[in-house]
């Protein structure tokens, strides 16, 4: 069984119907004993220091690691991806393209997953399988994610850090499925945790390594963890394209938007962060997010892995305290 | 009551009793820690009876609250130390305040009293006193005659602190007259401030920090933006008040 990279949420269940190890390449990089210095060999590779970190950690971690092909998204992610994979393999790794359809239409997303399979030399009834044993996980993640919002027994950070390793299911979902039932036993045994401001995160997960710690010592709890919850695709679909047109990050602001509206208001939420990584164009949709989402609103930009800047630190105080 | 700012560049502290201040101060903040801040436990501590001030409830804030601890002192987040503060000191209740310091610029909307919303500036030293103190230097004139120019400005975009000298060097070789230069560094420093004032707008806006001092600034704002503009009696101290404010004066 070879292990397969990749730069963002993909179908999985094409990597586990090949018996492919799935490994998301953000995961293996922020979790690194030094992200930073990810960051720094790409850069002393010849990255800008003006682009995105993640890109440039991405770089290094699909270099550094073992892996027998890595799968760049190139449409529905980041615009940075073509020149990751271009320099990618140059270095000679073995890279496969992907896309989903910016207007989200079906049949040509059936098309992309279709050409993924004919990659990896796996049927559709093989796949759908793959998607049915992973339903099963998923249902778990709803649940840990009910008994973060609904419950109050789940913190925030716990949320963010099971339903953002969706994407791979940490390279195995059998043993990331009996983890996650033995935490909601656990979980289920906590003292409700109320009395807290209740925030949302939108946008991509943080480059900061103590986000969520620094949020809930400052009289916060996240309870929507919007891409991160996307990740777990928190959908009952029939079949493998029904699941990917749901999923609403790759399909642009106003796809995620809608997805926005109603869980904020499912969720009680009282302000909202929006994170935005430095050099990225996601930025430029703050505007649409700011405009229409109508709570309190706190942007929040990160550049290098590591721990919350002192200045972005003293914004998230003033924005909780403003909330409370 | 004693109220400390601990700024980036400025430390300053005030004294107040029965809404009066009776003492302030203000230092060089690397002078202040290193003479009298002491490392315990890996955490620089300051004692405030050696720095002469003492005998009283102490509120702090500022940059420096995060890893400096006063003996004795609570501590509560910028934003709020200087909203107090304004509205303390202007006596009004619904307004915009700008803040601009040593290093960085805040934007606070503020209604009846109580913080609504804010802005910051980017990440970079763009748009404080730190950019205006090395125009001022390169120009070769003090921040008080920077301060007096604000008609048929030179273009000047600065989106930075240190390669904001670059662009006013090559401006003077273009034959720019000074006071058009100062009035671009002036202008620069508005036009940084106009899409988060954009966001942030009130019919009165309120100004406090070092920058405030800047008059240049007033009348470009006045200019602009058609609101009224208040810069508050004690615009360096505003942070310091605030904490006083918090304390209960």
């Amino acid at each position: 069984m070879g292990r397969v990279g990749f730069t963002t949420t993909i179908p999985v269940e094409v990597l586990l119907a090949a018996g492919q190890e799935p490994v998301d390449l953000n995961n293996l990089f922020i979790a690194a004993p030094y992200p930073q210095a990810m960051v720094d060999q790409a850069e002393e590779a010849g990255y800008p220091r003006t682009t995105c970190g993640w890109i440039k950690g991405l770089y290094t971690a699909a270099l550094t690691s073992d892996l027998e092909s890595v799968i760049a998204v190139m449409q529905g992610d980041c615009s940075n991806t073509q020149a990751l994979m271009e320099t990618l393999e140059l270095q000679g790794i073995n890279m496969i393209s992907f896309a989903y359809p910016y207007d989200r239409d079906p049949q040509a997303l059936k098309a992309s997953l279709y050409k993924l399979m004919d990659h990896f030399g796996v049927s559709e009834a093989e796949v759908e399988k793959e998607k049915k044993r992973l339903d099963q996980v998923r249902h778990l993640c709803g649940i840990w994610d009910e008994l973060t919002w609904k419950h109050n027994q789940v913190t925030s950070y716990e949320n963010h850090i099971k339903l953002v390793s969706t994407s791979d299911f940490e390279g195995n979902p059998q043993r990331f499925a009996t983890e996650l039932e033995q935490l909601i036993d656990e979980a289920q045994q906590r003292q409700p945790e109320t009395g807290k401001v209740r925030l949302a995160y939108i946008g991509v997960p943080p480059i900061f390594t103590d986000l969520y710690q620094v949020l809930e010592s400052l009289g916060a709890r996240v309870v929507f963890n919007e891409v991160q919850r996307q990740f777990s695709m928190p959908y009952k679909t029939d079949n493998m394209v029904d699941q990917y047109i749901s999923y609403t990050y790759p399909y642009g602001a106003f796809a995620r938007l809608e997805d926005m509206k109603e869980q904020i208001q499912k969720r009680q939420v009282q302000g909202i962060i929006h994170y935005t990584q430095t050099f990225c164009y996601r930025q430029i949709e703050d505007m649409i997010f700011r405009q229409k989402l109508g709570l309190p609103f706190l942007t929040l930009e990160g550049d290098k892995p590591g721990k919350v800047d002192a200045r972005s630190r003293l914004r998230l105080e003033a924005f909780i305290n403003m909330l409370k | 009551m004693i109220g400390i700012d601990l700024g980036s560049r400025q430390v300053k502290m005030i004294q107040m009793q029965q809404g009066q201040v009776i003492r302030r101060e203000m230092a060089d903040t690397i002078g202040f820690y290193r003479q009298y801040g002491r490392v315990r436990d890996g955490q620089l501590q300051i004692d405030l009876l050696e720095a002469g001030w003492s005998g009283d409830q102490v509120v702090a804030t500022g940059y420096g609250k995060m890893a400096v601890s006063i003996t004795g002192a609570q501590q509560i987040p910028e934003i709020q130390a200087h909203a107090l503060g304004a509205v303390f000191q202007s006596q009004r209740n619904s307004f915009t305040l700008i803040d601009i310091g040593g290093q960085d610029s805040k934007v606070i909307l503020i209604r009846d009293g109580k913080v609504v919303d804010f802005l910051t500036n980017d990440r970079c030293a763009a748009s404080s006193g730190r950019y205006l103190e090395n125009m001022a230097n390169v120009l070769d004139i003090s921040l008080e005659e920077l301060a007096g120019y604000d008609q048929d400005p030179a273009e000047i975009n600065a989106t930075c602190a240190i390669f904001g000298e670059t662009e006013l060097v090559a401006r003077i070789v273009e034959g720019f007259s000074l006071p058009q230069l100062a009035a671009g560094v002036n202008y620069a420093l508005y036009h940084r401030l106009a899409p988060l004032l954009k966001r942030m707008d009130s019919d009165l806006l309120v100004l406090s920090g070092g920058v405030a001092l800047n008059q240049a600034l007033t009348r470009i704002l006045e200019r602009e933006t058609g609101r009224e503009v208040l810069t508050l009696p004690d615009p360096q101290y505003n942070g310091a008040i605030g904490c006083c404010v918090f304390g209960g004066i």
